[in-house]
């Protein structure tokens, strides 16, 4: 390193001294302060904005430099004990190496100090110890010549009562006013993740909080006017550093319009700084192999806008951005993600990381109104808020996922917001197909119960087919007469055509519960499906002269179901109550069927036999696939009835009813009332 | 003027067939039930039964079985839209004279009626 700061051609050699340990500062060779490393800083309290073009003399507390100045400048290099003061008004006693550099001429070029605390400082030196890391100022150094009009309008209205037009005044010239630089700690504190090289340029108002932003104009006021050249003020604590002390001096003549600011204050999580390098080290090492996909993004631009239109008394955001759908594109185009992680770059099918880091709208392109409904959630003051979506990679796959985003607190401007992404396509993928084994199996099963009915359907289709073949023949006879009656015809005719309607009724019937079609859930009416349904045994209850006693409930709120899956479920609970009371005497074939709801609020069909009953050790596996105590049956009926009604929410249940048979009780969830 | 008795529990079949047979020459009553019929059977004289099988109360078998337990000689034909063999096998072998499945033409019925007629026993003329 030594040699590298030797070489008077070295042009990376402040960049290697940023590095080091030891205190490195050079100078020209009348003493101005040039270049002063990290570890200066630290050994001296002195942001390097803050002494960069002072004398190094103006920090030493007797005359002491100017004696060894002369004595270095004559011999090429002095080696000692100096003493010098701290940021916070303390001395700080040091060992220090100095080497003067010369030119090809000859000439000294400048002189490079190295100084390292002094071992054996006695407590009488050290006013205060060194200076903490995390007691380390945050410095800035700023430039407000973008401003000169701004502050030549505050002098004017200096004196005067206006408080309120210097209050805007104050906060444009905080707004106007650009960032030349920050140190490290500025950049940890307030910038986010932007990191020190992209807060340059900026405005100082994008970074310093909204609370002291007058009183920093105040302090760069007086600090402009005063022949100190410097101010300085007590903060409150902000929630980042506690008791904050600012100090604004202008830099020397040659750098007009400059200022330097220094923060002083705690951090108030007063671990130490390196912890808390390791602790983000650790966190951003976590964060970015999480299998997470996640984005940071930087909304706070977005943020200032809706602070704007809250305070112009905008409230249906839904409704302004429908009049004003540009804002959405503003925020596609001009939100930055600032960071993203592994996972986010493997499921965006992207290189590198530079793939990511660009206006969010990319994320958008395949659902924009996702991005409409995130814009509503945060300005709606959401901690955070989730939806599935589609979004298309790099690579052109369009993918499904579960798309969460949260807010940031709104403590400050100064604002990341994390999406995290869930791929979700191949879930979405099985339910689908989980949703397509259920209807498949649900419609076996309906086609099975058909054919159970059969010898009943062919019956009921026949008999009014049967009415309209007679009835045609006959008509076909009155008219073969030699005077056709036509009042006979005309009789019958109207007879074919009854018949005909009760065939086509029967007929669509069961075709509702013959073919395959995927669920649809409606709105139903609980007591209309249970009539539908009792249609289909209509012919079983009488030809076997079953008593069918009902107890509708009246008033019942609607259920959310698919009408021929909810028939279904109800026509084979009848059926097996009708195959439990076959056989029986007369005065004991009944089925009581009964509406209510619970006191949960579900709607609940009771359908109750005066049949044998449910052995007790049926009742557990009554409900399990393949399950039957029936010669022909399958065992399939009351697990389907099963799936199909937790498939709705609902639940369904068998018990032995104290008066003896068996009784299945159905809850199905009201359907929730549109809001 | 042979008398047809027709016994249906379906008013439409009922109503189609009474007309049916009107016009082709029978006088004719139809039935709800066999309850019904079997009640009208002790004051009036019918030629020829027409029945149904599936219905409620009294089946149609359950009626076979109770004219051949009191005699058999009333000539039936069976017109049902029941596919079961064994019931079919079970009428027949009671003494139905036809098993005609519904729906039916007019040639058919009208020619199992005739024939179940023309064979009829001492009872039919009784």
């Amino acid at each position: 390193m030594t040699e590298a700061l030797l070489d008077p051609l070295a042009q990376d050699e402040t960049g290697i001294a940023e590095l080091a340990s030891e205190s490195i500062v050079i100078l020209d060779p009348q003493g101005r302060i040039g270049y002063w490393n990290p570890a200066a800083e630290r050994l001296f309290g002195w942001p390097a904005q803050a002494v960069r073009g002072s004398d190094i003399a103006s920090l030493s507390p007797a005359d002491d430099d100017t004696r060894i100045w002369s004595q270095l400048l004559q011999e090429g290099a002095w080696e000692g004990r100096i003493r010098r003061r701290t940021r916070n008004g303390g001395i700080r006693p040091a060992e220090v190496r100095r080497h003067v550099r010369y030119d090809k001429a000859g000439t000294p070029r400048n002189v490079v100090e190295y100084a390292r605390p002094a071992p054996d400082a006695r407590p009488g030196e050290m006013a205060e110890g060194p200076v903490p890391d995390r007691l380390m100022a945050a410095s800035w150094e700023i430039d407000v010549t973008p401003a000169a009009e701004i502050l030549a309008r505050i002098a004017r209205c200096s004196g005067r009562a206006d408080q309120a037009r210097l209050g805007d005044l104050h906060r444009s010239l905080v707004e106007t006013a650009r960032i030349v630089e920050v140190n490290e700690r500025t950049a940890r504190l307030v910038g986010g993740n932007r990191g020190r090289a992209l807060m340059a340029g900026q405005s100082v108002a994008a970074f310093w909080p909204v609370a002291s932003r007058t009183i920093l104009a105040e302090l760069i006021v007086d600090a402009l006017d005063t022949g100190e050249g410097r101010s300085r003020r007590s903060l409150a604590s902000d929630g980042i550093l506690r008791d904050p002390l600012v100090t604004v001096w202008r830099a020397g003549a040659d750098r007009p319009g400059r200022l330097f600011i220094t923060v002083n204050g705690a951090a108030d999580d007063d671990r130490s700084y390196p912890f808390l390098r390791a602790s983000e080290a650790r966190y951003r090492k976590l964060v970015h192999y999480m299998p997470v996909a996640l984005w940071q993004v930087d909304a706070s631009h977005m943020g200032k806008i809706y602070a704007e239109l809250r305070s112009r008394g905008v409230t249906d955001f839904a409704h302004y951005l429908d009049d004003h759908p540009a804002l959405v594109e503003l925020a596609a185009t001009s939100v930055p993600v600032t960071d993203v992680n592994r996972s986010a770059i493997e499921l965006i099918g992207g290189a590198d990381v530079q793939d990511l880091i660009r206006p969010v709208g990319y994320l958008f392109a395949e659902s924009p109104d996702s991005l409409r409904r995130v814009m509503i959630g945060r300005f709606s003051g959401r901690k955070n808020y989730s939806e599935l979506m589609k979004i298309r990679t790099l690579d052109g796959r369009v993918l499904d996922v579960r798309f969460s985003v949260t807010y940031p607190e709104p403590l400050l401007e100064l604002d990341t917001t994390i999406f995290s992404l869930e791929d979700v396509t191949e879930r979405l993928r099985m339910e689908t197909q989980l949703r397509q084994l259920q209807a498949d199996f649900s419609h076996a099963a309906r086609i099975s119960t058909l054919g159970e009915l059969t010898s009943s359907i062919a019956h009921e289709v026949n008999q009014p087919l049967a009415a309209i073949m007679t009835n045609a023949e006959t008509s076909l006879r009155w008219l073969a007469r030699e005077e056709p009656d036509i009042g006979k015809v005309a009789q019958l005719t109207a007879r074919i055509a009854a018949s005909a309607r009760r065939a086509d009724d029967i007929v669509r019937r069961i075709r509702g519960m013959a073919i395959k079609q995927a669920p649809e859930p409606v709105p139903l009416a609980l007591n209309e499906v249970v009539q539908e349904s009792l249609l289909f045994v209509h012919h079983e209850i009488e030809t076997q002269a079953i008593r069918v006693t009902t107890a509708y409930a009246r008033g019942l709120p609607p259920v959310v179901g698919d009408r021929i899956q909810v028939q279904q479920v109800i026509v084979n609970l009848l059926i097996n109550a009708v195959q439990a009371v076959e056989g029986l005497d007369e005065a004991e074939r009944e089925i009581l069927i009964a509406t209510a709801t619970n006191a949960a609020g579900a709607v609940v069909l009771t359908l109750r036999d005066r049949g044998p009953g449910i052995a007790p050790d049926h009742l557990d596996r009554i409900f399990d696939g393949f399950f039957t105590t029936k010669a022909q049956g399958m065992g399939i009926g009351l697990a389907i009835c099963q799936s199909i009604v937790a498939a709705h929410g609902g639940t369904v249940s068998a018990s032995n009813h104290p008066g003896g048979g068996a009784e299945f009780r159905v809850a199905l969830p009201p359907a929730r009332p549109v809001a | 003027m042979p008398t047809v008795a027709i016994v249906d529990d379906d008013e439409a079949v009922r109503e189609a067939l009474g007309d049916l047979l009107m016009v082709s020459g029978f006088a004719c009553r139809c039935f709800e039930s066999a309850a019904d019929f079997l009640d009208a059977r002790e004051t009036r004289h019918f030629d020829c039964l027409v029945t149904d099988i599936r219905m409620p109360g009294m089946s149609g078998i359950d009626l076979i079985e109770r004219l051949r337990d009191d005699g058999g000689a009333l000539p039936v034909v069976v017109l049902s839209s029941v596919l079961d063999e064994t019931t079919r096998a079970h009428a027949l072998a009671l003494g139905a004279r036809a098993w005609l499945a519904k729906p039916v033409t007019d040639e058919r019925l009208l020619g199992a009626l005739s024939a179940a007629i023309g064979n009829a026993g001492p009872d039919a003329r009784r």
